[in-house]
């Protein structure tokens, strides 16, 4: 998903413009076909946004029927991708304020049960890293969890992202590296 | 403890400027020195060892559930059904009417009917936009296909159940419910009426306080 060039905000393609418009007056078809092109990036923001693959497909399902309903007030100003993820982190956050508190990270066993040849070793080292990032990035707050998802896993550009959070691109700037380092500080802490 | 150490290296370098170069691939600001430079090459190998597992996790390709998008789209349909809004397509921008307006057009027009006591009932769009009216689509139990497809139209099929006073030709009071039907729902909301199913549910004295 990152390292993907695809501009979500291009003045969309003509397919997904008509698709939107068709979507509009009501056809569900065209609509299936936006949930199609889209849910893999949706829901790779939505998973890493709330860390758990259960809660990140009830935020994605909750924000596509929004986006359903929502749609006769789309104006196609940002591009649909755009549009519906900014549905998805305010869905996050609302869930999130819903079920503070989150509690303590719960303590990662895997390790010790993992094979010991050197092979595996290293795949489980490298496993259990990713798993730490994970954790992490739950760690942060979610005004800083959202610009670092959006961005560096999410593959948006800082003006996307801006679009998306609402704020300037260099309000998406700054936050997207204070994110960043916000998340070293806490792997560094773990090591 | 900080994943960036101190405000700088022994070298003079900004920790924190490393650690951008690497969690965000900016040029370094002064390559020759890096090159050279132990302390900026340990802080460099220091913070790509940290975010190389970010860098995995974000290159991990993540699919939504498989069955996300059925259960989505069966949402949808759900809403359509309760929720459709007919829509009217003009150059200056389009007009959508909610079922429950067409429904409450359909209701006041057939109770203005002479012998009509009550009217109960909707209506549901007819057939897709710029498509024309296939009765085989809107009539009898495929007209439940026709709801199912949900698509908003100009076209709409009212659905309307009434009680009528006792004594008078039900064929010749419906057939006047269907007409005013339509003739208000064009007038007062420019959507045509493909269809007027009437059901008469009831029969009541004309005195009976109905």
């Amino acid at each position: 998903m990152s390292g993907s060039t695809v501009d979500a905000d291009r003045p969309a393609d003509p397919l997904e413009a008509r698709w939107v418009d068709l979507a509009r007056a009501g056809d569900e078809q065209a609509f299936a076909a936006l949930v199609r092109s889209h849910q893999d990036r949706l829901y790779a923001v939505a998973l890493r946004m709330t860390g758990d693959r259960d809660d990140a497909r009830d935020v994605l399902q909750e924000t596509l029927i929004q986006a359903w309903r929502h749609l006769p007030g789309f104006r196609g100003e940002a591009g649909f991708s755009t549009w519906a993820t900014r549905i998805l982190i305010n869905r996050c956050h609302n869930a999130h304020r819903a079920r503070r508190p989150v509690g303590p990270l719960p303590e990662d066993d895997t390790a010790a049960d993992m094979p010991r040849t050197p092979a595996a070793e290293t795949l489980a080292v490298a496993a259990h890293r990713r798993e730490a990032v994970r954790h992490a990035l739950r760690a942060l707050p979610l005004d800083q969890r959202a610009p670092l998802v959006l961005t560096t896993f999410g593959g948006y550009t800082h003006a996307e992202t801006g679009r998306i959070l609402g704020i300037s691109e260099s309000a998406a700037k700054v936050r997207a590296h204070r994110a960043r380092r916000a998340l070293a500080d806490v792997l560094q802490e773990w090591r | 403890m900080t994943a960036v150490p101190a405000d700088r290296l022994p070298c003079g370098a900004v920790p924190a400027d490393l650690l951008t170069q690497v969690t965000e691939g900016t040029a370094p600001r002064d390559p020759a020195h890096q090159r050279s430079c132990p302390h900026c090459r340990a802080a460099l190998a220091e913070f790509e060892e940290l975010w190389t597992p970010v860098r995995e996790l974000a290159a991990e390709r993540v699919r939504a559930p498989a069955d996300l998008l059925q259960s989505v789209m069966a949402q949808v349909r759900e809403l359509s059904r309760a929720n459709w809004s007919a829509v009217l397509h003009d150059p200056a921008g389009q007009t959508r009417i909610a079922a429950r307006v067409v429904g409450a057009v359909a209701r006041l027009a057939a109770e203005s009917v002479p012998h009509v006591s009550l009217a109960l009932g909707g209506g549901r769009v007819a057939t897709p936009p710029d498509t024309a009216a296939d009765p085989a689509r809107v009539a009898g139990p495929d007209g439940e296909a026709a709801t199912a497809v949900g698509t908003a139209g100009s076209r709409v099929v009212v659905d309307v159940q009434i009680a009528v006073d006792h004594g008078v030709p039900i064929h010749a009071v419906a057939a006047v419910v269907r007409e005013r039907i339509a003739a208000h729902i064009a007038q007062q909301t420019g959507l045509v009426t493909t269809e007027v199913n009437v059901a008469v549910v009831d029969v009541r004295t004309p005195h009976g306080g109905g």
